[in-house]
């Protein structure tokens, strides 16, 4: 096994609905680098969702493993976990998910104060400049319903990266957005990957998403196909003859 | 407090004035259960006052010394002799004492022209009972014509019964102590405004005239009614006589925490002659009325757990309604890092902030509810006022039992938010998120 920043060996996934068990992963194996920019591509019920939510630390696979950081999550507590999702993860979610009673600079603060590692005044000058990186200095007091989509979304990857997080988990960050929005929030997410060199996992169906990746992983019926460059992968997904390029292994 | 936790608190208000429709009719009913608290503790303190003013002013003092007096091992007379040594004793042994009276005792029948009463006889020497002028609200007559050897003060309810004024004649047919039964005639000088249940069988005449009824000599008193500084010193004072009159010599009855006429059988069961002291306190004389005072307070309090019942299923279904609606914000804040504990603190934070300020809004609104219908001088019906020792409502909210109330509620509402924000901060982050309304 690698050892990349995620590592994810023969992992499976099931959900009972009901008398009915769903196979959401099947025998899925990933290696994810430091500082890649990487994207999870597949249509709806592929799969995705249950994969960053693995990756995420908010569910647990039923069978094999997930290395996040170098952590077994399998062999961590419930605090263990939630504490590496504070100080290792960063996460983006489709509907921003913000808290609606606090204000956007209270909104990029939480997690800080959650860590509990800063004084008040390196606080401050964190949250400042990355409202300040995502265009946000001078919507500090507005509440989240006083922004736009885009504005959330801007807060929300404020948020993520506010601890310094080692890796970025992205849902569809772009699927509530116009795609002139969507293009803004893509290009921050990458410009702070080159600047920072942290991890972005995001997922997408949309192929104009898959483009803005080093490296695209596809996904169909809860296995991974591949992983490939953007372009084979927006050739697969809009049908069209692939380019000659090579097919790497996911792993 | 740091500011983390800042926060949360933050987070609880802000969430609660999301909702103000929900928030405002919710404190509301805590207020009002709190402020309906204040006001029956208030009420309690109220009668709890009233029956010690009126009980130490008509049949007790904060600490008595009395006794009885037994010629043979079966008859016994309940008074002291020789009380003045026992006064001079006490005034010397005991510096809590603010002032001491001395008392006849008696039960006798009032005789009038229409009817006849069995009451109570308290020998009473005005010129030294300086609380009685000031409990006991003349309503005709002067309480002065208690200085008449032949004057006796009666209440309102028992002249109606009586049939009879100030001036009029009243007989009064006693047996006395000797065995003998003994008559005199009394003149009503004064009718007072009753004073609740108490009040119905007492009556209150000139000290000498009670000796002449009784054929009592002026070294022989009813009891000393001994009145402290401060009221709290009663146990400790009741001990401390205990210990200052065996040390001098005087024969003492074992204590017993009842009113000395219900005494009687039990002491003339007792192989002894002569006398023998007994030092009891307001409660113990007055302990045949203090079931009122109990079942009043478990009656408060059944109302009170039924109301607190009622107000927990509105919290709770409330929590259940604010979880629902963000446990979605559950997940995310698991999600970035919230710990279980935490998401517990903030809803038990938005629960207790809800009882806070209802309960503190309530408190209020109980004392000037309390002083209101204390000032509005609200009379109450006559079977009302022989329960509640009073013509009028009295509603004394104190700090303590403001304190109580408002402490009271809102922990049990903490208490009950617990449950729902215990079953939020069990929710998987993945569950939590994926929740769809």
């Amino acid at each position: 096994m690698s050892n990349g920043i995620v590592t994810i060996q023969d992992v499976e996934k099931e959900y009972s609905l009901g008398a009915t068990v769903v196979k959401a992963l099947r025998g899925v194996s990933l290696t994810v680098e430091k500082g890649e920019f990487i994207s999870i591509a597949g249509p709806s019920g592929s799969g995705k969702t249950t994969l960053l939510n693995l990756i995420g630390c908010v569910d647990t696979a039923t069978r094999g493993d997930v290395v996040v950081a170098g952590k077994n999550t399998a062999q961590l507590s419930e605090r263990q976990l939630t504490d590496l999702r504070l100080n290792t993860i960063g996460f983006i979610f489709q509907s921003f998910n913000l808290v609606s009673v606090l204000s956007v600079y209270q909104n990029v603060e939480f997690p800080l104060l959650l860590q509990d590692k800063l004084s008040s005044g390196e606080r401050k000058k964190r949250v400042e400049s990355l409202l300040e990186q995502v265009g946000l200095n001078t919507h500090m007091k507005h509440r989240p319903n006083e922004l736009s989509g885009g504005q959330r979304q801007r807060v929300a990857i404020a948020r993520a990266l506010v601890t310094d997080p080692l890796i970025v988990l992205a849902d569809e960050p772009t699927a509530n957005l116009d795609s002139q929005t969507g293009q803004a929030i893509l290009d921050l997410m990458k410009s702070l990957n080159q600047q920072k060199g942290t991890t972005f996992i995001f997922s997408t169906h949309d192929h104009k998403v898959m483009r803005y990746a080093n490296a695209v992983v596809r996904l169909a019926d809860g296995k991974i196909l591949g992983r490939e460059s953007p372009e084979l992968a927006v050739a697969h997904a809009v049908g069209m003859d692939a380019p000659a390029a090579p097919v790497q292994a996911a792993s | 407090m740091g500011i983390f936790d800042r926060m949360l608190w933050l987070i609880a208000a802000r969430s609660l004035l999301q909702h103000r429709l929900r928030t405002s009719l919710l404190m509301a009913a805590i207020g009002g259960v709190t402020a309906l608290l204040v006001m029956l503790t208030g009420a309690y303190v109220g009668i709890k006052t009233t029956l010690l003013v009126s009980a130490t002013t008509l049949m007790s003092g904060h600490v008595n010394v009395a006794g009885f007096y037994k010629a043979t091992a079966s008859s016994s007379a309940p008074v002291v002799t020789n009380y003045k040594k026992v006064r001079a004793l006490v005034e010397k042994e005991v510096p809590q004492v603010d002032y001491i009276v001395q008392r006849g005792r008696g039960w006798a029948k009032l005789v009038s022209e229409s009817a006849t009463q069995q009451a109570g006889l308290g020998g009473i020497d005005i010129t030294h009972e300086p609380g009685f002028r000031k409990v006991v609200q003349v309503k005709e007559g002067s309480i002065d014509g208690l200085t008449q050897p032949n004057g006796i003060l009666i209440f309102e309810a028992q002249a109606k019964r009586l049939s009879v004024k100030v001036g009029d004649t009243l007989t009064i047919v006693a047996p006395t102590f000797r065995g003998t039964n003994n008559t005199l005639d009394v003149t009503v000088v004064a009718i007072a405004a009753d004073i609740g249940m108490l009040s119905s069988w007492n009556t209150f005449m000139n000290d000498q005239g009670l000796r002449q009824l009784y054929q009592l000599n002026d070294e022989t008193t009813g009891a000393l009614q001994i009145y402290l500084k401060d009221i709290e010193q009663v146990k400790l004072v009741q001990e401390q006589l205990r210990t200052v009159l065996a040390r001098e010599g005087f024969g003492m009855l074992d204590p017993d925490p009842r009113p000395f006429f219900a005494k009687f059988d039990g002491v003339n069961r007792e192989n002894w002659t002569g006398q023998r002291l007994d030092v009891t306190n307001w409660e113990d004389e007055t302990n045949f009325v203090q079931w009122i005072v109990t079942a009043l307070t478990v009656l408060a309090t059944i109302v009170i757990f039924a109301l607190v019942a009622i107000i927990a299923v509105g919290i709770m279904n409330v929590m259940w309604i604010s979880i629902r609606e963000r446990t979605r914000e559950i997940g995310t804040l698991r999600a970035v890092g919230m710990q279980r504990g935490t998401v517990l603190s903030m809803f038990l934070a938005e629960g207790s902030l809800l009882g806070l300020i209802g309960t503190i809004v309530g408190g209020i609104g109980g004392v000037l509810g309390s002083i209101a219908v204390s000032k509005a001088g609200i009379t109450l019906p006559p079977s009302w006022q022989f329960v509640f020792f009073s013509d009028h409502l009295v509603i004394t909210p104190t700090l303590t039992w403001v304190g109580f109330s408002v402490g009271f509620i809102t922990v049990a509402i903490a208490g009950i938010s617990l449950i729902p924000s215990f079953l939020a901060a069990r929710l998987k982050p993945i569950t939590a998120m994926s929740h769809v309304g």
